[in-house]
């Protein structure tokens, strides 16, 4: 009888659990009025079954191929929004702060924050932590010709990350596994 | 005089059963008037190689449907993989070049933070 009550409660608040837990999967707009303007668009979407479909034609035995498989092990989904444009703010602030909003929620945390007065390119990383184990990764990149939002939602080693430098032009952030932060500049 | 070929008629048109051999003449004679019996075993057999061949090529046909459905699938679902391999590596190049825009950035601002302080 008491299991049964327990199992009622749980099915009662697994729902209101769910909700209550960080998400770390953002609502992208469609940006489909962007995507119109752009003269060149990146739009991935990749969720959970799609990664295992890509891991399975990634090949073992090209080092990159490797490495990139180990990566997506415990991931859930990439999505990725690009946007390039011929002119100068073709773009509004307000395009990004829809998305930018989403990571002032509980459990983003703020990894980087770059503001280059020389290229005009703001780049803001957030990752979001659960149990010491990076979850979900979002990067917002904005230059006067384009954006980027990307999000990678699922357990994120950072070790296997650590790999992929020096691969797609991956480069050293010094992140230290262990805290999820980047490791002060040398 | 009248009631004896009476009787004698009675007596010759009596019904008597026939005898063995009669009945044997007669059903041999009967058989072999018959009209010949209609050939069904020889149209079945006749399409006996038709039925054959009708029954080989639907097997055939319902294999090389089959075949021809799972190499389609076969095909479908590599492209869908190859496209999302693609799509993974393209998603990490986009990543990385970010990437490497935040840390160029801050590179830029620790070397000019290092040479102020050396400055000073």
């Amino acid at each position: 009888m008491r299991q049964c009550i327990s199992l009622w409660l749980f099915a009662l608040l697994a729902p209101a659990l769910a909700l209550a837990a960080p998400n770390p999967k953002l609502a992208i707009p469609s940006f489909s009025a962007l995507a119109q303007k752009a003269t060149e668009s990146v739009t991935i979407t990749l969720d959970p079954g799609l990664l295992g479909l890509a891991a399975k034609f990634l090949d073992s035995n090209d080092p990159q191929d490797a490495a990139t498989k180990e990566v997506l092990k415990g991931l859930q989904g990439i999505y990725v929004r690009s946007y390039t444009f011929d002119k100068d703010s073709a773009y509004q602030q307000s395009d990004i702060d829809a998305v930018r909003s989403q990571l002032a929620a509980p459990g983003w945390n703020r990894l980087v924050e770059t503001r280059s007065r020389k290229t005009h390119a703001d780049v803001d990383i957030y990752i979001m932590v659960d149990h010491n184990q990076a979850v979900g990764l979002a990067l917002i990149a904005s230059e006067p010709r384009q954006f980027t939002i990307v999000n990678i939602v699922g357990a994120i080693d950072l070790d296997k990350l650590h790999k992929l430098e020096g691969q797609f032009g991956v480069p050293k952030l010094d992140i230290d596994p262990s805290k999820g932060t980047p490791a002060p500049s040398k | 005089m009248s009631k004896d070929i009476e009787s004698q008629m009675r007596a010759a048109l009596r019904a008597v059963a026939p005898s063995e051999e009669f009945t044997q003449k007669l059903v041999a004679n009967v058989t072999s008037r018959l009209p010949a019996p209609p050939k069904p075993r020889r149209f079945a057999a006749g399409l006996r190689p038709l039925a054959w061949w009708f029954s080989a090529s639907l097997a055939a046909s319902v294999v090389l449907a089959v075949g021809v459905h799972q190499h389609l699938q076969q095909q479908r679902l590599q492209q869908s993989g190859l496209e999302a391999r693609r799509e993974v590596l393209e998603a990490l190049r986009v990543t990385s070049q970010k990437l490497n825009l935040a840390y160029e950035a801050v590179k830029s601002q620790s070397t000019s933070l290092t040479d102020a302080q050396s400055g000073a």
